[in-house]
């Protein structure tokens, strides 16, 4: 669209501090997590440290199993994603394309959930794992987290902009909807789902408060968690170590979005549909 | 906490919840919250998200890829990183203001300001994931009617308002919701890394009150009260909303 070549001067300004607000606090954390703690706080501004040193990440290996904290996590998020993203797909295309008497009601009861305050969920969710012996155990973590209102939600809402002309002339081929989801709304739908699914993957991976209920030994323990560890026990004291452990907890949610972004972004700018 | 045998008590945990001045701070609160979202995370991102996708002709992708980015990092991360940011002694937005003689207040133990600060801190990660997906909508939009707009020469607001929101509408309901979730659900990771509900419960919403009823107080039915409550009052705002507003959602097909 042709504007006003000033307008859009502006404008681009308005994003250019909108950018630098937002990527900030990613540059703040990794230049400061290569300071030792002293030099961070003589010189908190300076972006580019003087002297950069790695200790922070040594240091990190040191007072907590990382490795191990960083499998867990992983498998803990890849386990999630998968068994959410099927569940929603499934509920979602059931909601709209199998309308019977309760799929309103349904529905709403889905969303719902989303609003349910997790502390009225915590205890009851927080027993019952006990008494399947599930805790301090990744399992544990997992179970309760395997379906989510939310995405069924954005599946409902993207799979009802599916034109339903499509539907209904597979229909008349009497396909049976198991085929109808796999050969025509999937691949329809395949950009939605892929950033939902990294968008769930992400997610599951920061989840911190149920986890922090159920797991106990170091071992076991996702990355969010570790991090905790180390405000509680110095607090405030090191800053650096904080920073540095913050860079490995962010990292790979960042690199998977580096690496996926032409996908993620790209395939918004499709329309499967037209 | 846990005990197997509890008194039934009835409403009174109700009836004491109703009587408590807190909850109704609270209450006051957690509508402040949603809104300072609404505002900061659905118009602005819709906002933004038309003009990256119309106005501008290069740097589009730099934009969407910069400003996406905080939406992948935990909000645990993000709020202990922005403890030291906001800093107002020794961080590095206090010194910056220092320079023009402007003096950081302590925010989290004043009461207005802890609630927009956190709100910020929050925005600042769902900022980006919002204008994303609304960003997809709207390019998803026919260029036919777009261009049949150019062609009519339709001033750009116009277009804004008439033709690319009411088209993605669905999308845009999803955000308008899922925004609500976040600032009632997701503001709890702030809360707790940063107040601990404020000063004097200044910057408690619901869902943190709930919390701390149960694990700090002791007081399960309470806070099981509390939770109860949240649920039908955002029953109540999830049925409004479809009456009224689902219904001018524009699907493609119906």
């Amino acid at each position: 669209m042709k504007t006003n070549k000033l307008v859009q001067l502006l404008w681009h300004v308005a994003f250019i501090i909108t950018v630098l607000i937002l990527l900030y606090p990613i540059l703040f954390a990794i230049a400061n997590s290569f300071k030792t703690n002293a030099a961070a706080f003589a010189a908190i501004l300076r972006l580019f440290p003087v002297e950069p040193v790695v200790d922070n990440y040594l240091a990190l290996f040191d007072k907590i199993p990382l490795v191990h904290i960083i499998t867990n996590t992983f498998t803990v998020a890849a386990i999630i994603t998968m068994v959410k993203l099927i569940t929603a797909f499934c509920a979602a295309y059931a909601l709209v394309f199998i309308p019977v008497r309760g799929s309103k009601v349904l529905y709403f009861l889905f969303l719902l959930s989303m609003f349910v305050p997790f502390t009225a969920t915590m205890i009851p969710n927080y027993l019952t794992v006990s008494a399947m012996n599930l805790n301090d155990t990744l399992m544990g973590v997992i179970l309760p987290q395997l379906v989510t209102g939310s995405g069924i939600f954005l599946l409902h809402q993207t799979m009802k902009t599916i034109p339903i002309a499509i539907i209904d002339a597979v229909k008349l081929d009497d396909i049976g909807h198991f085929k109808i989801m796999k050969d025509i709304v999937l691949p329809l739908l395949k950009p939605q789902i892929i950033s939902t699914g990294i968008w769930l993957f992400i997610g599951a991976w920061n989840e911190y408060v149920w986890p922090q209920l159920i797991l106990k030994t170091k071992e076991n323990y996702t990355l969010p968690l570790a991090l905790q560890l180390f405000v509680s026990e110095e607090k405030g004291s090191n800053f650096a170590l904080i920073m540095a452990m913050s860079v490995v907890t962010m990292i790979i949610p960042l690199l998977l979005y580096l690496i996926f972004q032409r996908q993620i972004i790209g395939t918004f700018t499709s329309s499967g549909i037209k | 906490m846990i005990r197997p045998d509890k008194e039934f008590v009835g409403l009174k945990n109700y009836i004491d919840l109703f009587m408590n001045p807190v909850f109704y701070k609270v209450l006051k609160n957690t509508f402040l919250y949603i809104l300072i979202l609404a505002i900061v995370n659905c118009a602005i991102p819709y906002i933004f998200a038309f003009v990256c996708h119309f106005v501008f002709e290069r740097f589009k992708e730099f934009y969407k890829i910069a400003i996406f980015m905080p939406a992948f990092i935990s909000l645990v991360v993000g709020s202990m990183i922005f403890m030291w940011i906001l800093n107002p002694l020794s961080g590095p937005v206090a010194l910056l203001l220092r320079n023009f003689s402007i003096t950081l207040p302590v925010w989290n133990i004043t009461e207005g300001l802890a609630i927009v600060v956190i709100s910020l801190i929050t925005s600042w990660r769902v900022f980006g994931y919002n204008f994303i997906i609304l960003y997809a909508a709207v390019s998803g939009i026919a260029p036919d009617v777009i261009e049949a707009a150019k062609l009519d020469n339709v001033p750009l607001y116009k277009v804004f308002k008439d033709i690319v929101m009411p088209m993605s509408s669905a999308t845009g309901l999803y955000i308008f919701v899922i925004t609500t979730v976040m600032g009632l659900q997701y503001i709890y990771t702030p809360i707790s890394v940063l107040t601990k509900g404020g000063p004097n419960d200044g910057s408690s919403n619901l869902l943190y009150l709930s919390y701390h009823e149960a694990f700090v107080v002791f007081n399960s039915g309470n806070s099981a009260a509390i939770s109860m409550v949240t649920i039908i009052l955002f029953a109540i705002f999830i049925v409004i909303l479809f009456k009224f507003v689902e219904s001018r959602v524009h699907y493609e097909n119906e």
